[in-house]
């Protein structure tokens, strides 16, 4: 095309066909055939020795117009605009069927360059980098620009031009193509509107994501992701993108080894389809210390790149919350409400208020054991609405039971008595809250109230009473008998008529076997006394237990 | 400037074929139709009795006329066919498929 118009450009036989063409191409051409050629319409061009140039014949020249009007139209459908800058950039001519109707462009922009308004101003790097392009004369392609038409409104325009060479190759100027791309850059924002709040929305998250191809490589991760990537090392980092996160995992060391196989193996199986889902729960050193996460991995949907999805978790304070023996809050005790130990409740207002700050809030658990005996004491304990049996250890025998501690109560009285070390088991046999304090700020305390002192060596007397009149107990009277004043104890500190207790643990607390147990509870239960099954008592009738108790329960109540 | 690669000898190539090489220069004036319908005529001859035993060259008269001047063509699309000796030339859009042949010496295989 470039050629073709130069030459027509610089041909002085300009197409317009005049009586004279045909005498001049006989002057020419002399020779039969090529006579016959011209006559037989299979020539298109002739070349005058006289100037050294080549001219089209009238059909060829006409073709060619037709060619030009093709190209032209083909250009006017491709594009709104087709323009002409000289020399220094200017435009010098403009043309389009969208010129003026869509108003970006009209007479104005004769005489501006691309760097004036209305276009809007390139960034001086781009401009830099285009002028760079001209002064190569080379073509340049969909350059976009913003630009301001004549309502004042911002539109986008893509252009394209190549430089015009004259027949001496001398550089004329550039000429090309503008398009309004004012509606595609619309609707291309819009279209990033939801795929930037997903994206913001997963950035937001506080679980590291990343997702996985079939070959294990990372397409995508989180911010979260690839904040904690930049900052660490081995199998706590997760990979950047572009990385394997297979091979990550492979290269895991040390203490870190044998997660890294686990995961790199949990990863394969999902990708394979082995299995939708895989979780690991891991220890790692990260930049914040020591951590606990949990990794989940699960397929990713649809039949793209895409193979899987690793999520991962920072658990390091769920994991220390549960950890510590039934914490619930953690948390120091507010004040006010009604004191539900009895101990505590007896105090004084500015006694307990003095208590109060070195108070915790834990919730104790079913079997679990707070001293051992022979273990220093670290913590006592007032329980709220829990109960805590106190077991005697005897080698080569079940634990027997000593005592029975409720809201009545404290668990760590050998404090009192001086002796920072545990005689005795202490084990949560009624789940519920108790108020905990640390030993060294418990003995501070009780050095400093008298009330706090008289409350509670009054309750190591009782429970002197108690284990005294257990070991008497045990050894005279009858299974059934001894099950009722254990019952009612356990009532008393309870507050409520229903506890979970197996056949196993009553003959270990009563020191019996369980058969006895067995036919105690079915004599007791035969006489409506209490209901009992699977492991579940209920208490039907408290006064007839009180009558079928031995008398060792009213003497023990009495001292407290 | 075009220039129709010249490949390798194709020995298993069945057919009459030319066993040395013929070199053509063909004139043409841009896209214009006739030169267009000559490379078409020609091309389809080159494969059918050349083979690869061909070396073209195709000149566009508008951009280089000096050099169509310098072969003594004065007209195109003209083709000049430039060894094996003797040289020969045939103007027009090459349709006439015996005249190129013999113009070429290569004769028209007996069907």
């Amino acid at each position: 095309m470039k050629s073709n118009l130069r030459v027509l450009e610089g041909n002085p036989h300009r197409p317009d066909a005049g009586p004279g063409l045909s005498a001049h191409i006989l002057r020419l051409v002399k020779s039969a055939p090529e006579r016959r050629a011209i006559a037989s319409g299979q020539i298109d061009a002739v070349i005058d020795p006289a100037t050294g140039k080549a001219f089209l014949l009238p059909d060829a020249q006409q073709a060619q117009r037709e060619d030009g009007a093709r190209v032209r139209s083909l250009l006017a459908l491709a594009s709104d605009w087709s323009w002409e800058q000289d020399e220094s950039h200017r435009f010098v001519s403009h043309t389009g069927a969208a010129s003026g109707s869509s108003g970006v462009f009209d007479e104005s922009i004769i005489g501006k360059t691309l760097r004036d308004p209305p276009f809007d101003t390139m960034s001086e790097a781009d401009w830099r980098a285009h002028q760079r392009l001209l002064e190569w004369r080379a073509a340049f392609r969909d350059l976009e620009l913003g630009c301001t038409d004549r309502a004042g409104g911002m539109r986008s325009v893509s252009i394209s031009g190549e430089p015009v060479f004259d027949a001496q190759d001398r550089f004329k100027g550039y000429r090309g193509t503008m398009r309004d791309i004012t509606l595609r850059k619309q609707s291309e924002a819009l279209a990033q509107k939801p795929l930037r709040l997903a994206c913001d929305t997963l950035d937001a998250l506080a679980v590291q994501l990343c997702v996985l191809d079939s070959a294990g490589n990372v397409i995508l991760a989180n911010k979260p992701a690839g904040a904690f990537a930049a900052g660490s090392r081995g199998i706590g980092a997760v990979v950047p993108v572009g990385d394997n996160y297979l091979a990550a995992c492979d290269k895991a060391r040390g203490s870190e080894r044998k997660d890294g196989v686990a995961i790199a193996a949990g990863v394969r199986q999902v990708i394979a389809g082995d299995s939708p889902l895989f979780r690991h729960e891991y220890v790692c050193n990260s930049p914040a210390g020591r951590c606990q996460y949990s990794l989940t991995v699960t397929a990713y949907p649809g039949d793209g790149a895409a193979r899987v999805v690793v999520s991962r978790e920072n658990v390091t304070e769920r994991k220390r919350a549960e950890r510590i023996p039934g914490n619930v809050t953690g948390h120091k005790v507010a004040e006010g409400g009604p004191i539900a130990n009895s101990l505590l409740a007896a105090l004084p207002a500015k006694d307990y208020q003095g208590l109060l700050a070195g108070f915790e809030l834990v919730t104790l658990t079913y079997g679990e054991v707070l001293f051992e005996p022979g273990e220093p004491i670290r913590h006592v304990y007032f329980p709220n609405d829990s109960l805590v049996s106190l077991l005697t250890t005897i080698e080569g025998h079940e634990a027997l039971e000593v005592g029975l501690v409720g809201r009545e109560g404290m668990i760590g009285i050998s404090l009192v008595l001086g002796m920072d070390v545990s005689s005795v088991r202490a084990l949560v046999q009624g789940a519920g809250t108790a108020m905990r304090m640390n030993a060294a700020r418990f003995r501070r305390q009780f050095r400093k109230s008298l009330p706090l002192q008289g409350e509670l060596y009054r309750y190591a007397h009782a429970m002197l009473v108690q284990a005294r009149q257990t070991a008497a107990c045990n050894r005279f009277h009858e299974v059934q008998g001894r099950l009722a004043r254990w019952l009612l104890m356990t009532h008393d500190r309870a507050r409520s008529d229903q506890f979970l207790l197996t056949q196993k643990f009553l003959a270990d607390m009563l020191g019996v076997r369980r058969a006895g147990v067995t036919k105690a509870a079915g004599s007791l239960q035969q006489r409506k006394l209490i209901s009992y099954s699977r492991g579940k008592i209920r208490m039907l009738d408290r006064q007839g237990l009180e009558a079928a108790s031995c008398g060792c329960y009213e003497a023990v109540k009495s001292h407290q | 400037m075009h220039k129709l690669g010249r490949k390798k000898i194709d020995r298993s190539a069945s057919g009459p074929v030319a066993t040395t090489v013929v070199v053509m220069r063909l004139y043409i004036a841009n896209n214009a139709p006739n030169s267009i319908r000559a490379i078409a005529n020609l091309e389809a001859i080159c494969k059918q009795h050349l083979k690869d035993n061909f070396k073209l060259e195709i000149i566009d008269v508008l951009e280089y006329p000096l050099r169509a001047l310098a072969d003594g063509i004065l007209v195109t699309p003209s083709l000049a066919k430039v060894s094996p000796l003797p040289s020969a030339k045939i103007v027009g859009n090459l349709s006439d498929r015996s005249s190129v042949l013999h113009a070429l010496g290569i004769l028209e295989p007996v069907v």
